[in-house]
C-alpha cells in the first residue's frame, strides 16, 4: 500500500479533464524562424530520437511529456509552432496563457539569430508578463558551420529586459539525449520560477542568464 | 511451457496430504516421490516409454516438430534437465496438455492469417481489377465528351469513388480550369525569371537573405522542397522531382509576388507533380491558389479566414452537437487543427492516396468539400475525442492515425450535410 499525494493545478482552465495525474501544468510556446530544428528538438525532447527528415510544420503541432522532478509531475505541453514570418498572425493568439516560451535559432544560420529578438518581442507583447524564456541554439552538432557564437547568445540573452528570465543554452537535436537532459533542466528553473524567478545551479559553460 | 516455468508451479500443483501453502512444511518431499519413477510414469503415459534415450531434450524436440507452426518455434515443449527432478505425472499430463492447446491456437490463428492474407490479395486485385475498368471508362467514355459527360450522375458517383489515377491529373485540370488563361510560354518565362533570381541571390551575399519576408521565400522554398514529403525520398537534393518542385514553386513567386512562397505551398505542389507534367501542374497549381479560400489562407488573411473558421462551426455544431459541445469546453478551436488541414489541402495529414481522393471531389466540389472532408474526419473519430481533454484532441488531429479507414471516412463525409437552416455552404 502506498499513498500518493496529488493535487490538481491547472492554470488555463478548471474544466479541463486530465485522466492522468499530475501536479504541474505547463504550456510553452516554442517559436524561431522556419527550419532551425523546432521540431526535431521537440521530437527527441518527447521520444529521445532524432529525425532527420522532418517535414515542415504548418500551423502548430502539440507535444506533451510527464516528467517527475523532485517527487512533482509536471506535464508540459509544447506547442510547436510554424515559422515562417507569414504565420505570426497566426501564432500570436497561441501565446496567451503560455507559461514558458523557447525561442530557437540555428547556430549555423546568423539570420535565424538575428530574427529572435524580434521573436522576443512578439512574446512581450503576446504573452503574459510572468513568462518565462528560454533560447536555444539549435543544430550545435555542426559547430563546423558555426555563425552565432555562443557567447553572443549570451549577451543577447543578458541584454533583454529584465521582466524575463532569459536563459541560453545550446542543443543538438541530433543527439537526442542531450536534448532531453537539457530541457528536463530546464523543468525544475520552470517550476522553482513560474512565480518569482530563482536562480538554480546549472552547468556553468552552457548557460548564461540575466 | 518450458520447464523454468513449471518450477514455479510445482508446489501449488502437489496436491500432497501433508503440504500447506504458507505453512512451515518444506516444499520439497523427496522420499515421498522419486524422479525417476515419474519419469517412467510420464513416459509410459506419453507413450514414449521406448525412447532410447528419456531425458535428452533433443529426442522430444524433434518429436514435437510436427506440429510446430512456424511462429512457434520458440514455444517447444521439453523434458525437465536430468538435475531436476522430474514433474509429477498429473502435473507433466496437464503440461502437455496445456502445451498442445497453445500450439493448436498458435496454428489455428496462422491459419487465420494465412486467409486474411489471401482475402487481402484478393480484395487487392479487385480493386486493381476494378480501377483498371474505371480508367477505362474515364478514358473512352467521360474524358473525349467531357462537358456533356463531367455534370451526369453516373460520373459524379465514379468521381466520389475515387478517380484512377492514370486518369487523374486529366481530370484534376479539367476540374479545376484555367481561369487565369496561364500557357506554357508563360510558365517558362517565369521560370526564367526566376532562375534569374536565383543567380544573383547567389552572387550577392546568401548569408544575408533573411532581410525580408518576400525575399527570403527564395531561401525558403530551398529549405522547404526537402522538408516536403520526406517519406517518399523524391523531392529531396539529388531525388528525381527535387529541381521540379523548385521550378513551380520558384516560379508561383514570380507569377505571383504578392502572394510569395507560403508554407504549406511546397505540398500542394508535390501532390500536382505527382500527378501531372511540370508546365500542366504550375496552371493546376496556380489556379488551384487562386481559389477564394485557399487565397484567404495563403495571403494569411486573418479575419477571412475566422470567417471560414465560423462558418465551419456553424456546419459542427449543426452536424456533431455533442462533440462541438465538448470542443467548446475544452476550449479547442478549429484553428488549431483546420490550418494544417486546409493549408496542405490534407496532403501532410491523411495517407497520399486517400488525400488524393479528398482532392478528387475539392477539384469537383470546391471549398465547401475541405470543409465537409473536416467534418468527416471529427465524425469519424467522434467517439475517441469525446474522451479525451484539449492537449490530447489536439494532438490527435494535428497527428491522425496512419491507418485511416478510407472507405469509412468517405461513408462519415457522404454523411456530413452541408446545409444549416436551409442555408449552404457559400451564404454561410
Amino acid at each position: 500500500m502506498y499513498f500518493v499525494e496529488h493535487f490538481s493545478f491547472t492554470m488555463q482552465s478548471a474544466e479541463l479533464e486530465i485522466e492522468d495525474s499530475f501536479d504541474f501544468l505547463f504550456k510553452i510556446i516554442l517559436v524561431g524562424d522556419s527550419n532551425v530544428g523546432k521540431t526535431c528538438v521537440v521530437h527527441s525532447f518527447k521520444s529521445g530520437i532524432f529525425i532527420e527528415k522532418q517535414q515542415n510544420t504548418i500551423g502548430v503541432d502539440f507535444t506533451v511529456r510527464t516528467l517527475k522532478i523532485d517527487g512533482k509531475k509536471i506535464k508540459l505541453q509544447v506547442w510547436d509552432t510554424a515559422g515562417q514570418e507569414r504565420f505570426r498572425t497566426i501564432t500570436q493568439s497561441y501565446y496567451r496563457s503560455a507559461h514558458g516560451a523557447m525561442v530557437a535559432y540555428d547556430i549555423t544560420r546568423r539570420s535565424t539569430f538575428e530574427s529572435v529578438s524580434q521573436w522576443i518581442r512578439e512574446v512581450e507583447q503576446y504573452g503574459a508578463a510572468s513568462v518565462l524564456l528560454i533560447l536555444i541554439g539549435n543544430k550545435s552538432d555542426l559547430h563546423a558551420n558555426r555563425q552565432v557564437l555562443f557567447e553572443d547568445a549570451c549577451t543577447l540573452a543578458q541584454n533583454v529586459e529584465a521582466a524575463f528570465v532569459l536563459m541560453a543554452r545550446e542543443l543538438m537535436a541530433r543527439n537526442g539525449m542531450t536534448a532531453i537532459d537539457e530541457i528536463s533542466l530546464e523543468a525544475p528553473s520552470l517550476t522553482l520560477n513560474s512565480s518569482h524567478p530563482v536562480r538554480d545551479t546549472l552547468a556553468p559553460d552552457k548557460n548564461c542568464r540575466c | 511451457m518450458s520447464s523454468p516455468a513449471t518450477r514455479d508451479t510445482q508446489p501449488v500443483e502437489n496436491r500432497d496430504p501433508g503440504w500447506k501453502l504458507f505453512g512451515k512444511v518444506p516444499p520439497r518431499e523427496g522420499p515421498v516421490k522419486d524422479p525417476k519413477k515419474i519419469q517412467k510414469e510420464y513416459e509410459t503415459k506419453s507413450g514414449r516409454a521406448g525412447a532410447s534415450n528419456p531425458t535428452s531434450p533433443r529426442q522430444s524436440v524433434r518429436k514435437n516438430l510436427d506440429f510446430e507452426p512456424l511462429s512457434t518455434t520458440a514455444l517447444i515443449l521439453e523434458d525437465r534437465p536430468a538435475n531436476l527432478p522430474a514433474k509429477p505425472a498429473e502435473e507433466a499430463q496437464k503440461h502437455r496438455q496445456q502445451y498442445e492447446e497453445m500450439v493448436a491456437l498458435a496454428k489455428k490463428r496462422e491459419m487465420k492469417e494465412v486467409q486474411k492474407r489471401r482475402k487481402q490479395l484478393e480484395d487487392r486485385c479487385k480493386l486493381e481489377e476494378s480501377i483498371g475498368t474505371a480508367a477505362q471508362i474515364w478514358n473512352q467514355e467521360i474524358l473525349p465528351n467531357w462537358s456533356a459527360t463531367c455534370t451526369s450522375r453516373r460520373v459524379r458517383d465514379l468521381w466520389w469513388q475515387g478517380i484512377p489515377p492514370s486518369v487523374r491529373g486529366k481530370v484534376w485540370s479539367l476540374a479545376v480550369g484555367n481561369d487565369l488563361n496561364i500557357t506554357h510560354e508563360l510558365f517558362n518565362i517565369c521560370l526564367s525569371r526566376a532562375k534569374e533570381k536565383w543567380r544573383t541571390s547567389l552572387c550577392l551575399c546568401p548569408v544575408d537573405a533573411g532581410s525580408s519576408d518576400r525575399e527570403s521565400s527564395l531561401e525558403l522554398i530551398k529549405l522547404d522542397i526537402s522538408r516536403t514529403f520526406p517519406q517518399l525520398c523524391i523531392f529531396q537534393q539529388g531525388g528525381p522531382y527535387h529541381d521540379v518542385l523548385h521550378s513551380i514553386l520558384g516560379a508561383y513567386t514570380c507569377y505571383r509576388p504578392d502572394v510569395g512562397y507560403v508554407q504549406g505551398m511546397s505540398f500542394i505542389a508535390a501532390v500536382l507533380i505527382l500527378n501531372l507534367d511540370t508546365a500542366d501542374a504550375f496552371i493546376a497549381f496556380a489556379n488551384l491558389l487562386n481559389k477564394p479560400c485557399q487565397m484567404a489562407f495563403f495571403r494569411v488573411d486573418h479575419s477571412l479566414m475566422l470567417t471560414y473558421f465560423a462558418a465551419f462551426e456553424v456546419f459542427f455544431e449543426e452536424n456533431l452537437p455533442k462533440l462541438f459541445a465538448h470542443f467548446k469546453n475544452n476550449n479547442l478551436s478549429p484553428d488549431i487543427y483546420l490550418i494544417d488541414w486546409i493549408f496542405t489541402l490534407y496532403s501532410k495529414s491523411l495517407p497520399l492516396d486517400l488525400a488524393c481522393r479528398v482532392w478528387d471531389v475539392f477539384c469537383r466540389d470546391g471549398e465547401e468539400f475541405l470543409f465537409r472532408t473536416a467534418l468527416g474526419l471529427l465524425r469519424l473519430y467522434q467517439d475517441v475525442l469525446t474522451s479525451m481533454d484539449f492537449i490530447l484532441m489536439a494532438q490527435f488531429l494535428t497527428r491522425l492515425p496512419d491507418l485511416l479507414p478510407g472507405e469509412q471516412l468517405f461513408q462519415h463525409i457522404a454523411s456530413i450535410h452541408m446545409s444549416s437552416r436551409n442555408r449552404k455552404w457559400a451564404q454561410v
